[in-house]
């Protein structure tokens, strides 16, 4: 068993823990860093990045990497591989990170703990995710495997449209099933879909207004049940593989009973200083309530974090007031 | 990083690495192009370390080992396929929300 003592702790290396390392190791505050695999999050899978403000285009590894070496740079420790299994607040006010055996005593910590793909919950997915043999949840993984093949995609996002873009670089046929009429990607991402499905020899085909109710197989996935939302008929769609992008659920499950969550598993923030029901313990990223979950306002969670908790190791009991203009953030 | 605790297999080096090993072995399947394969790599390796001597792990880039990659009808990676006596026992594909836990559960049984 180890205990080692930090000023600032911070559970899980995506934007939002890296930014608000960069802030903290900034402000010479003894940083660790513990991600569960490699520093990244779910960016990392992005090939394609041209939302951030500042950088035209990038992909998702270039630009963590830079990340991190910046961190690193101003004395931030990054352990990866350290799955955090529990947290304690200790009697003397501080917080106790609980790695397996191992425990780090932290002043403040940071949960930036992220989001994993949502499943679709319909009968077969589980059974042929399971077993690798036709559900997906990463295109960029996947799509190299499905060359001259038929695929079903699912969902309607960025994520989603990105995702079916990259795929129609492989497959021989790619059929994109959304639930609603409209799409909830950006609009440059959905004009850029319908104009590549209205190309002569398109090999795309979009489905609106349309749910996946099963995947169907004999010992590989061979087709999926389609029910048209409108009309109610259902049909039988063949295809090869599903790639589903259907949103995303926050990493929170190892919290219960620690930290106060929504019904969704989210993590309760108030919002305007990210403080948790746990003194001492800030969240910031796509695990938190009312998150956008998008790049731009992880890292700005991050920040938002690294600066607040300057005032509660200023004054503790500042942790139970409530928000207010009296003390601005330039203030302190 | 600290020193490589995995084994490299290609098609050729598959038979004698993986399926006449003494110990079971535990094969990841990855490709660079795959970016949760890299975020598995740091807790193979740990796993690695702390199974010494008791398991082997491998892995083999699905992009340049094509053979195995498609004897084993490998279409989602990473997958994990852990093979004791020369036969897989446990399959394990994709990276869960406790990877470094799940694995365990997995492989404990099979080891000594």
């Amino acid at each position: 068993m180890v205990d080692t003592a930090y000023d600032a702790v911070i559970v899980g290396g995506g934007p939002a823990g890296l930014a608000g390392a960069i802030y903290t190791a900034r402000d010479r505050l003894k940083t660790l860093i513990l991600e569960r695999m490699i520093a990244g999050g779910q960016i990392y899978n992005t090939d394609r990045i041209e939302n951030y403000p500042g950088i035209v285009r990038i992909d998702g590894p270039t630009l963590i990497e830079q990340m991190q070496k910046q961190a690193e740079s101003f004395g931030a420790q990054i352990r990866q591989g350290n799955d955090v299994t529990g947290l304690e607040k200790l009697p003397d006010g501080m917080v106790a990170v609980v790695c397996g055996r191992d425990r780090y005593i932290a002043r403040a910590v940071i949960l930036a703990i992220g989001s994993s793909y949502r499943k679709l919950g319909v009968p077969g997915e589980e059974e042929f995710r399971r077993a690798g043999t036709g559900v997906s949840y990463c295109g960029t993984c996947d799509a190299p495997f499905y060359r001259e093949r038929e695929v079903v995609s699912v969902g309607g996002g960025n994520t989603a449209i990105e995702e079916t873009l990259h795929l129609l670089k492989y497959a021989r046929k790619v059929t994109l099933v959304h639930r609603r009429e409209e799409f909830r990607a950006d609009k440059v991402l959905a004009e850029e879909l319908r104009a590549e499905g209205s190309k002569p020899d398109s090999k795309l085909v979009i489905k609106c207004d349309t749910v996946v109710t099963a995947i169907q197989g004999d010992g590989r996935v061979q087709s999926v049940k389609l029910r048209s939302v409108k009309t109610g008929t259902e049909e039988d769609y063949p295809c090869d593989g599903v790639f589903i992008f259907v949103g995303m659920v926050p990493n929170t499950g190892f919290l219960k009973g620690t930290v106060q969550l929504t019904e969704h598993g989210f993590i309760r923030v108030d919002c305007a200083y990210l403080r948790t029901s746990m003194p001492g313990v800030f969240a910031a990223g796509d695990c938190r309530i009312g998150a956008a979950m998008q790049l731009a306002t992880a890292v700005a969670d991050g920040v938002n974090a690294a600066i607040t908790m300057k005032q509660y190791f200023r004054d503790p009991a500042w942790w139970h007031k409530p928000v207010t203009d009296e003390i601005q953030p330039s203030g302190w | 990083m600290a020193e490589e605790k995995l084994v490299n297999v290609t098609d050729d080096s598959f038979e004698s690495e993986v399926l006449q090993s003494d110990v079971p072995v535990l094969v990841d399947y990855w490709a660079p192009w795959c970016g949760p394969c890299r975020m598995a790599a740091p807790v193979l390796e740990k796993i690695a370390g702390e199974y010494e001597g008791r398991l082997k792990v491998c892995k083999v880039n699905v992009d340049e080992e094509r053979q195995v990659a498609s004897k084993h009808r490998i279409m989602s990676i990473p997958t994990m396929f852990l093979f004791k006596d020369g036969q897989v026992v446990e399959q394990i594909v994709g990276v869960t929300p406790n990877f470094e836990n799940d694995l365990k559960r997995r492989i404990d049984p099979y080891v000594e």
